[in-house]
């Protein structure tokens, strides 16, 4: 089933995160937005965590590199990563056509609820979007 | 593809950045104070344009590099090594002009920003018109964009990118970014002269049998720069706190063997 963009959250910074539950815990599926993976252009090289690395929110948990320029990628949630899209890096062209649900990054099992509390909802991620571009 | 999207100018002004003027350190101390300065304006928002040249010939990485990939160039496999913390392909630095230009980012900005690419490689390429050099960004030659293979390179000065200035066909000057969350940091190499260690690449003069410097061009590239990003330059030297900065990064990342071969 197709991920609904306008139902995720996003950070200032451009990631989504899906939060869902699973298995009885909170889990958030991280991916790059469609916007950020636009600017972004040609992406050409992506750096991922490893699994079990703990992250708070706002902390670097991989790099990318296009056009020469190498950015952060932020994590909206604090949390565990519990799981890690390990074939992505090898299939970067792809993740343009499909940012939300061939795009997740890393899941995470959330550790606080209120970590996601500062997130934008799809209206106000567009509006950022519309002023940045 | 290629970064083709159009993009209008880059104004940070009025307002006063600083300007470190031209200086030679070691490949390490380099790369450190780069980096202290991203950090510095990430917390001050005040830009900093740096000229510098290197102590001994070396050989950058890019960030995402492989150290074995050295042994795709053997000319430069003697002289020091350091990684890069900007994207792109392997530099031999040696005889060339290194800038490094770090300004604040607006939040929620995304990607590279092509704009800097372009403006300073248009304020280097105004510098060398007024020494008689006709350089022209890579987009506007006519060639079509090179294939994977041939951008997959090990030498940054073997690829093109559009924003690449090229003389008579020869890339002579590249840049590459690296973003923190609230600012960018974006340095270049411009090929002065054909280094022994890499004989494949001619150097402004030797193409057009000219005797450029460093110094002479400093000043002029950085009154365009100026001009075009609203930024009134103030010579300055670095800060006490980015000097201790840049010890503590030189030690920790760039003069270390875990770092340079962490890929």
């Amino acid at each position: 089933m197709s991920r609904d963009e306008s139902k995720l959250l996003y950070a200032e910074s451009h990631e989504w995160v899906d939060l869902a539950q699973e298995d009885g815990k909170a889990v958030g599926t991280i991916g790059l937005s469609g916007f950020a993976l636009e600017q972004l252009n040609d992406l050409v090289y992506m750096e991922l965590p490893e699994l079990g690395r703990e992250l708070s929110v706002g902390e670097e948990f991989g790099e990318v590199e296009s056009v020469k320029a190498v950015s952060p990628l932020y994590s909206p949630v604090s949390g565990k990563v519990i799981a890690v899209h390990e074939d992505l890096p090898e299939r970067l062209e792809e993740l343009n056509d499909d940012p939300y649900d061939f795009g997740w990054i890393v899941k995470v099992e959330v550790s606080e609820a209120n970590s996601v509390e500062s997130l934008l909802d799809h209206a106000a991620y567009q509006k950022q979007c519309a002023e940045a571009g | 593809m290629m970064n083709t999207r159009a993009v209008s100018g880059l104004s940070l002004g009025p307002r006063v950045g600083r300007l470190l003027s031209l200086a030679t350190f070691g490949a390490a101390e380099n790369m450190a104070i780069d980096q202290a300065i991203l950090d510095s304006v990430s917390r001050t928002g005040v830009p900093v344009l740096r000229f510098y040249q290197w102590a001994e010939p070396t050989l950058s990485l890019g960030y995402f590099q492989g150290l074995t990939e050295r042994a795709a160039h053997g000319q430069s496999d003697s002289i020091c090594c350091v990684r890069r913390t900007t994207g792109g392909g392997a530099i031999v630095h040696d005889r060339e002009l290194t800038y490094s230009v770090s300004i604040p980012l607006p939040a929620g900005s995304a990607g590279p920003r092509s704009v800097l690419y372009q403006q300073m490689h248009a304020a280097i390429a105004k510098t060398l018109a007024d020494f008689g050099v006709q350089a022209v960004p890579f987009r506007r030659t006519g060639v079509g964009p090179r294939s994977d293979s041939r951008n997959a390179q090990f030498l940054c000065f073997q690829r093109r990118t559009a924003e690449d200035l090229v003389v008579s066909g020869y890339k002579v000057l590249g840049s590459a970014q690296r973003k923190s969350r609230t600012a960018v940091l974006q340095h270049g190499s411009l090929l002065l002269c054909t280094s022994l260690y890499s004989p494949q690449l001619p150097g402004i003069n030797e193409l057009l049998s000219l005797q450029l410097t460093a110094d002479q061009l400093v000043p002029q590239i950085a009154k365009i720069l100026s001009e075009s990003l609203g930024v009134d330059w103030r010579v300055d030297t670095l800060s006490s706190q980015e000097e201790s900065n840049a010890e503590k990064i030189c030690c920790e990342r760039f003069a270390s063997s875990l770092w340079t071969s962490r890929r």
